[in-house]
């Protein structure tokens, strides 16, 4: 369970998010949504405990002002938008950093069979003796989400759900790597985890969320479920641009048809 | 890969996993081990007086054991009083140099960042100066207070001081830019420099002499009593820096995803700088500016063993003891019998070295 209260973050003395509540439960995908600048980012690394903020921040009813940073790697990894690395390191070396503060969750001994099984799963079999500066940057992308899975690779421990951050984890991914990353997300919150991802491409957003987030200048403009939140009213007036909204049978999952620019 | 078929040819990575480097690692620091021990009784053994290694281990196995005729007293005195602790002193200090580089770079995420390039030791220079310089007069109270220690305890300050300035101006929101690093690393030199010219100014006779030689860098005049006033300094803030290396390597993804990998980062800043300004501090205090051993000494090891300072700082407290035996070794024979001070040593080996290194990065490194 996180639950966000009345969250406002400041950077430089200017306001970046105002009076934001988030709500999720495990077994979710929350996807937050909303144009470039509309303080998305800011907002998770609040909830990532990396940004002073005011209000009240409760990651499984513990406030996150009081976890120390072991506490806080144990029940959620972070997937940033975008990572440097400053020494020639192998893919497999990054990915075990995912085990340097946290509890993987597996039986001991098994924790250095993990980069190689999270590597896997983002279809990087055979890519851990390659040196990661010389990835392409979507491959970059995947290693580093095999790290955060490798951090917290059981999604419940000690019988409490554990949570993924993913700040643009399929933006620079081809659609099938898209897709594979997305059914790790799902299937994380199946087994009883919980996943809040910044995402871009709604109709990624309306196939795999549970709720959205619409975020528009700092503050929550409309959350719900994607039939309630996809509607053409809103996201024009979010987007700031011309878009059709659907509906796909089954189940009348909507999905977003860019008209030509406002 | 290349590196697989090393290691697994020695025969220790039987379960070794691709770009897992670990067990090459410790077959380096294996080597690395019996490297120091040779280079030691080298260094015991070269020199004016004749004792072969033979006969110093043979001495130092069976001790003073009647019958055992091994070193003559004269030899004995040579090797235990003046080579003994010449060789402590510098196992001691090529290893604080060549791990404070390493640590250094690993909080600046920078190959390039080293105590001598960026103006900590020029810090430490300057407190070491101020203490030598000002000792009987202005300074008195703080030198009768600390005996011994007030040397090294100065250094450090100087040293702890330039790196606490350096960090804050050239990281912002937990991103170091390189080039405010350097320039404003060679600000700070040149200030620390600059004032501890004042003090040279206002040196006598005795104490230039004795700044000059010790300002290009030397071991000579090794004493027991030297090394027990910074030894366990060094000793303490080495035996530290294996408790900040997984925290090091967590910090190559910025100190964001560090933390998010539940290391506490403000903690590891500071211990490390605190660490390595005592270890700097300490070795500029008895042997003047050594530079270049904290650069060149983690580049080569990163080459041979990946940049994982688990086993990167074990291994370059090794290989910096050996390298500067070695370099102490040519500046006591070169020009024997007098010798040249091993700063000169390490400089004309190291700068080059370190041009070569800009010349492989260059395009690399974002300058």
């Amino acid at each position: 369970m996180i639950e966000a209260r009345d969250v406002s973050v400041a950077i430089g003395g200017k306001r970046i998010v105002t009076n934001v509540d988030f709500d999720m439960r495990p077994g979710e995908i929350a996807a937050i949504v909303g144009p470039n600048g509309s303080g998305k980012t800011t907002f998770l690394r609040a909830l990532s405990g990396d940004l002073a903020y005011s209000g009240q921040i409760a990651i499984n009813g513990r406030d996150l002002a009081v976890m120390k940073p072991v506490e806080a790697a144990t029940v959620r990894a972070v997937l940033p938008q975008a990572t440097t690395l400053s020494f020639p390191f192998t893919v497999r070396e990054i990915v075990r950093l995912g085990l340097v503060g946290g509890r993987s969750g597996v039986l001991p001994g098994e924790d250095e069979r993990l980069p190689e099984r999270a590597l896997a799963r983002v279809d990087l079999d055979g890519f851990a003796g390659r040196f990661y500066q010389e990835l392409s940057g979507g491959e970059q992308q995947r290693v580093q989400l095999a790290r955060v899975l490798c951090q917290v690779w059981a999604p419940v421990l000690d019988g409490k759900p554990r949570y993924l951050f993913l700040d643009e984890p399929v933006s620079s991914l081809d659609i099938k790597h898209q897709l594979i990353i997305m059914n790790i997300a799902r299937d994380f919150a199946r087994r009883g985890g919980g996943v809040v991802a910044i995402l871009h491409d709604l109709n990624l957003t309306a196939m795999y969320a549970d709720r959205i987030f619409v975020m528009h200048r700092g503050r929550l403009a409309a959350t719900g479920s994607p039939q309630d939140v996809l509607s053409d009213d809103l996201i024009e007036k979010v987007f700031d641009c011309r878009l059709k909204v659907g509906a796909l049978p089954p189940g009348n999952m909507p999905f977003v048809l860019p008209q030509s620019a406002a | 890969m290349a590196d697989q078929s090393i290691a697994g040819a020695a025969g220790v990575m039987a379960t070794a996993s691709e770009g897992d480097r670990s067990g090459r690692a410790r077959i380096v620091i294996l080597f690395l081990c019996v490297g120091l021990v040779l280079v030691v009784l080298l260094s015991l053994t070269s020199g004016a007086s004749d004792a072969s290694a033979v006969s110093v281990v043979s001495d130092w196995l069976l001790g003073a054991a009647p019958g055992n005729e091994a070193l003559n007293a004269r030899d004995r005195l040579i090797v235990y009083d003046i080579r003994l602790p010449r060789v402590i002193l510098g196992v001691l200090i090529g290893a604080a140099l060549a791990v404070s580089g390493a640590v250094m770079q690993g909080l600046f995420r920078n190959p390039l960042a080293d105590p001598g390039l960026i103006g900590v030791s020029a810090g430490s220079s300057l407190g070491a100066v101020a203490v030598i310089v000002l000792g009987a007069t202005v300074l008195a109270p703080f030198t009768a207070a600390l005996g011994t220690l007030a040397l090294p305890l100065a250094a450090f300050c100087g040293g702890l001081a330039t790196t606490l300035v350096l960090y804050q101006v050239a990281t912002r929101q937990g991103r170091t830019s390189v080039a405010t690093m350097l320039l404003a690393g060679i600000a700070l030199a040149a200030l620390a420099m600059a004032l501890t010219g004042i003090l040279i100014f206002m040196a006598d006779d005795r104490q230039l002499r004795d700044l000059t030689f010790w300002q290009l860098g030397s071991l000579a005049g090794a004493t027991w009593q030297k090394i027990g006033s910074v030894g366990p300094i060094i000793v303490l803030a080495l035996a530290a820096m294996p408790f900040l290396a997984r925290g090091l390597n967590a910090l190559a993804l910025g100190e964001a995803t560090a933390g998010h990998l539940g290391i506490p980062v403000q903690r590891l800043k500071y211990t490390a700088i605190v660490g390595v300004s005592a270890a700097v501090g300490a070795s500029v205090a008895v042997s003047g500016g050594i530079g270049f051993v904290g650069i060149v000494v983690p580049h080569l090891l990163r080459l041979a063993i990946g940049p994982d300072n688990r086993y990167l700082l074990p291994a370059s407290a090794l290989l910096g003891a050996c390298l500067l035996l070695l370099a102490d070794a040519v500046a006591r024979t070169i020009v024997a019998p007098a010798e040249l001070p091993i700063g000169i040593v390490t400089a004309i080996a190291g700068a080059p070295f370190f041009l070569w290194i800009l010349l492989r990065k260059r395009g690399v490194v974002d300058l």
